[in-house]
């Protein structure tokens, strides 16, 4: 009798731990509260380049409390179900990806927490969400929103696949994403290019300078969010928000050999994947749709084709270095 | 003081809306997003939707075509929000009072449909940049 | 071609013609003609003018007389500062008709429409004579600027005070077929800070189609200036466009004092300058940060609108305001730049010289920015030329035209400068004039400051005599010209206004077709229109095409960097610097 009720008792706490794993600890309410100060840091660093002030420490925070008390209006022509869950569904995405890396981070000897496969999934699940919903918006400005959204992700995508794929070789054929992060394949010539690149896809990904153009203010009056308000809004803008930790974080680890050693230097890490971005965001202009597709799919497609060539014969032949 | 009015007043995001201005209240406005005198140390953001929007800077005496434009974006600003009238035109057609084509100012039109609509004034010709802060400022505290 | 020879050039049409008079202008040369014709041949003389002179085009003035319409079609001759106008007369005042000059000047387009729209005269022929200025719920035959017209009651669009879901988000989503996608930008878009209605059709990303609908901006300016004094009109007309504020009053108190005979005191021509390029500065300063932030370069956006401020305090400090400067009046000005100011003007100016070269030599060295704008928006010089632009938007196309030297007022004519050209009339070439521009007004004023001249700046003015003058001045954007007439009385029996923005906007049909979505929007800001002073529309259907091929691009653009920087001579600067 004492067994069964431990062991149902167990099954309980253990439910109980991983709902607190996925709601409060590492998952979403840290790495939402880290998200908001991440785009802080953001916004404060971009206004400093341009001899400004910036935002207060807590504004991300208001921005999101007060969206989440305006009225949510929804257009007429929209298909109402999609327009709604869309935010859902890309937050959901990049909940578990950041739970899932977090778990990783603080305990890499759990059995299955995931590996890189399901991890590139996971990170295409908020493009999606973003693109079904701007076309569930029924606006044309969201629909060139979309399209361009679309296109941006079938540029990215295959350099960013093809970055792993030389990350995976240099790991000598390991997916666990646990296994990869004891590894800093950015010292070799062909994990530098990788990274690179990388970064740069995170740069579109995060919907940055140069690759805003899905979001461009200025063509489309705030693309594809533009029928987007109130709660809804505010879902988008903490998706962003917690993607500013996932994404970083995730090239931390599979780029820069995680959290492995001290905190302070996992921290140190992250903090100059971040204020790489920045600054590449606020050194350049937007570039046009169709140059950002040459750029991810030739340039980025060729220097990473070599990257994997070298990755390759430096496994074969055990030349670290390259 | 409800949650809602406390963080609107620490994030104002607004629109900007011309109803026939002569671009110099406009281009005060833009200049508070510029270095000397920037406005999102205050939380104030410029946005490009009126979905997205707390409160409409609207400028000029509302020509007869910008009217119904005006009403239609006021309708699509989610509520609570706050129409700032700004100029001298915005507030009561200014130079342009006798013209065939203002049907202005700008109360006259938002209260048409919504009679409870918080609108506040800042005016000028064109308000100084520090008047366009100090009446956002001075309006939000009396919410 | 001088001015002897033009005058025997137009006594080839002699015989059209009833009457030509020659006016005097401001200097007191003879270059203001006057031609007048019925209205049954005004077709061919204006076609004369146009082709075969061939005269610039300017604009169309319509008149309400006692007994009968008068359109007044004006043309410039820049080589010998020449202003030609030419009066056609109506007699039917029942059912006013004339023939259209449109078909083959395409600049004419617009104020044909406009003409119109206020004072109901018919244009045979004309290709396409829907409602320009006047607002979509404005009563059929009401024409408000014929003299017995009364302002129409407000209608309003009795909709509901409750708000329960948004409607369609622009009103052409709800009349337009959606065969083809369209794209509406405006009428509130953040790419403009004006309101206009353009109506993109895409395939994709690429352009096919632009519809443009500008009647937001029509306050009847006009019209209100019929009820102002003489001394009032130049306070209405710094508020046709803020950041014009110095220029049109300028015309206009050119005009007045054509007509009056009336030269201003040395002093107030100096005074004049400076505030013309002061305002030219600041102007262009911030058309380059709002470029910036077209594409997407706030960083741009910012420091170009941090280096504009100290123009904006100079300014204050001379008129005591930032914009809507109110320094100008008939036969002078009325404030002075005090001689106090005068040392820290200089310093302040070398100070904004600097950091111009620096953004230039940073704007002009970027690779990506030449990549973004180099062949984008492409107006060729015959178009420039069909299409009458003027300012920065010609002479970025290659067509030296500049008021201030064609026909020298204020104190240009005494000061040393040049007029910025460049031939590729891409967006580009826009900006390099821009922002060579700034520095040949930082030259000019410099140079005013020193040379500032004592004396009065005003000079009395004590009535304006019955008569007509032409005004025109070079601002910011192009060519400002007004138009005034006089009965001897104290207000203006007639003011008309032409814009630059007015004849720049309508040659995107020219720059926009076939370009992509992103390079459409920077085109429209390219030509830096301002639509409170063009209030109007037109539309478009013809195919141009703008190809471009990413990589000769880059190559062409390092190859001009590496051209211009040679050109400029100016050291070596890097983005830190500044």
């Amino acid at each position: 009798m004492g067994a069964v009720f431990e062991g149902k008792d167990k099954e309980m706490t253990q439910a109980l731990q991983n709902l607190f794993w996925i709601l409060i600890f590492p998952g979403f309410v840290f790495t939402v509260c880290l998200g908001l100060v991440a785009s802080w840091i953001v916004r404060k660093v971009s206004s400093l380049v341009q001899w400004r002030v910036g935002p207060p420490f807590f504004q991300p925070f208001y921005d999101v409390v007060k969206l989440m008390g305006k009225e949510v209006l929804i257009p007429e022509e929209a298909q109402q179900t999609v327009f709604k869950a869309a935010p859902v569904v890309g937050l959901a995405g990049v909940l578990l990806l950041s739970t899932m890396l977090w778990r990783i981070t603080i305990d890499p000897t759990r059995l299955f927490v995931g590996d890189i496969i399901v991890a590139i999934y996971l990170m295409v699940l908020p493009s999606l969400a973003l693109i079904l919903g701007s076309s569930a918006s029924a606006s044309p400005h969201a629909a060139v929103g979309t399209s361009r959204e679309m296109k941006l992700v079938m540029g990215y995508e295959l350099s960013l696949v093809l970055a792993f794929i030389v990350v995976i070789i240099k790991s000598g054929g390991q997916l666990s994403l646990a296994a990869i992060a004891q590894q800093t394949p950015v010292f070799s010539i062909s994990g530098l290019l990788a990274f690179l690149a990388a970064l740069l896809c995170v740069q579109a990904k995060l919907g940055f300078v140069p690759f805003d153009m899905a979001e461009a203010e200025t063509e489309l009056a705030s693309g594809a969010l533009i029928e987007y308000s109130g709660a809804l809004l505010a879902v988008w803008k903490v998706m962003q928000a917690m993607m500013l930790v996932a994404l970083p974080l995730f090239l931390v680890m599979v780029f820069l050999g995680g959290f492995t050693g001290a905190l302070w230097a996992g921290i140190a890490k992250y903090v100059l994947v971040l204020v790489l971005l920045i600054l590449i965001k606020n050194t350049n202009p937007r570039v046009r749709i169709d140059q950002a597709m040459k750029f991810f799919w030739f340039y980025c497609g060729v220097v990473l084709v070599a990257a994997v060539i070298l990755a390759i014969i430096g496994n074969s032949y055990g030349i670290n270095w390259l | 003081m409800s949650w809602k009015i406390w963080s609107l007043k620490k994030s104002p995001w607004v629109f900007h809306v011309n109803t026939g201005a002569c671009n110099n209240c406009d281009i005060e406005i833009v200049d508070l997003l510029t270095p000397k005198f920037d406005v999102e140390r205050l939380g104030i953001k410029l946005v490009g939707s009126p979905r997205h929007a707390d409160a409409l800077l609207v400028t000029g005496g509302v020509t007869r075509q910008a009217a119904p434009r005006l009403r239609e974006v006021y309708r699509q600003t989610p509520k609570p929000c706050v129409v700032f009238a700004i100029g001298a035109c915005a507030c009561d057609k200014g130079i342009f009072t006798t013209g065939y084509h203002m049907v202005g100012p700008v109360d006259k039109i938002i209260k048409e449909i919504d009679p409870n609509a918080i609108i506040a004034y800042v005016p000028g010709c064109p308000p100084k940049p520090e008047a366009i802060i100090s009446g956002v400022v001075t309006a939000l505290s009396v919410l | 071609m001088n001015q002897e020879e033009l005058n025997s050039k137009l006594s080839e049409i002699k015989d059209k013609l009833f009457a030509v008079e020659s006016g005097k202008s401001r200097a007191g040369s003879d270059n203001r003609i006057y031609l007048s014709c019925e209205s049954e041949n005004s077709y061919a003389v204006n076609k004369f003018l146009f082709e075969d002179v061939p005269l610039r085009f300017v604009t169309a003035t319509g008149v309400d007389s006692d007994d009968c319409f008068e359109v007044l079609y004006h043309y410039a001759y820049d080589q010998t500062s020449c202003v030609i106008t030419l009066k056609a007369f109506i007699r039917d005042r029942e059912k006013p008709s004339i023939e259209s000059i449109a078909p083959f000047l395409p600049a004419a387009e617009w104020i044909e429409r406009e003409i119109h729209d206020i004072l109901g005269i018919e244009f045979n022929n004309h290709p396409d004579m829907r409602r320009l200025i006047l607002a979509d719920d404005w009563p059929e035959g009401v024409y408000p600027l014929r003299k017995d017209a009364k302002k129409p009651a407000d209608r309003l669009d009795g909709e509901p005070p409750t708000r329960p879901m948004v409607q369609s988000q622009s009103p052409a989503r709800r009349t337009v077929q959606l065969s083809k996608p369209v794209l509406p930008v405006g009428p509130f878009h953040p790419l403009q800070e004006e309101m206009e209605f353009f109506q993109l059709t895409v395939d994709g990303e690429i352009v096919t189609d632009i519809d443009m609908r500008i009647s937001y901006n029509h306050r009847g300016i006009e019209k209100i200036s019929e009820s102002l004094q003489f001394d009032q009109v130049p306070l209405l007309v710094s508020r046709i466009c803020g950041i014009c504020s110095a220029s049109h009053p300028l015309a206009y108190v050119q005009a007045v004092e054509e007509i009056a005979d009336i030269t201003p005191p040395e002093r107030a021509l100096y005074v004049r300058t400076i505030i013309a390029e002061l305002e030219r500065i600041h102007s262009h300063l911030l058309w380059v940060g709002l470029a910036g932030h077209f594409i997407g370069y706030d960083t741009v956006f910012m420091w170009a609108w941090k280096y504009r401020e100290p123009v904006l305090d100079l300014l204050e400090e001379i008129t005591g305001n930032r914009n809507n400067y109110g320094n100008l009046k008939v036969g002078g000005c009325r404030e002075d730049v005090g001689d106090e100011l005068q040392p820290k003007m200089l310093i302040e100016l070398d100070k904004i010289e600097k950091k111009t070269e620096m953004l230039t030599k940073a704007v002009l060295d970027d690779p990506i920015i030449h990549a973004r704008l180099k062949g984008v928006g492409v107006l060729s010089k015959e178009d420039a030329i069909q299409f009458a632009v003027t300012g920065p938007t010609a002479r970025g196309s290659g067509v030296a035209i500049d008021v201030r030297r064609d026909d020298p007022y204020a104190a240009y004519a005494d000061l040393d400068w040049n007029v910025i050209t460049q031939p590729e009339g891409d967006v580009f070439a826009k900006a390099v004039v821009r922002l060579l521009e700034v520095l040949e007004a930082v030259k000019i004023t410099k140079q005013a400051v020193k040379k500032l001249p004592g004396g009065p700046i005003a000079t009395e003015v004590k009535e304006i005599p019955p008569g007509e003058g032409c005004g025109h001045a070079e601002a910011p954007r192009g060519e400002t010209f007004h138009y005034v007439r006089s009965d001897g009385g104290n207000r203006p029996v007639r003011h008309k206004v032409r814009a630059p923005s007015y004849v720049n906007v309508p040659s995107f049909k020219a720059s926009c077709i076939g370009g992509h979505i992103p390079d459409v929007t920077i085109t429209l800001a390219a030509v830096d229109p301002c639509y409170s002073c063009t209030e109007r529309m037109a539309v478009v259907d013809r195919d141009g095409s703008v190809l471009h091929n990413y990589d000769a691009l880059l190559k062409l653009s390092r190859e001009k960097t590496a051209r211009i920087s040679k050109e400029l001579g100016a050291p070596e600067l890097k983005m830190e610097d500044l």
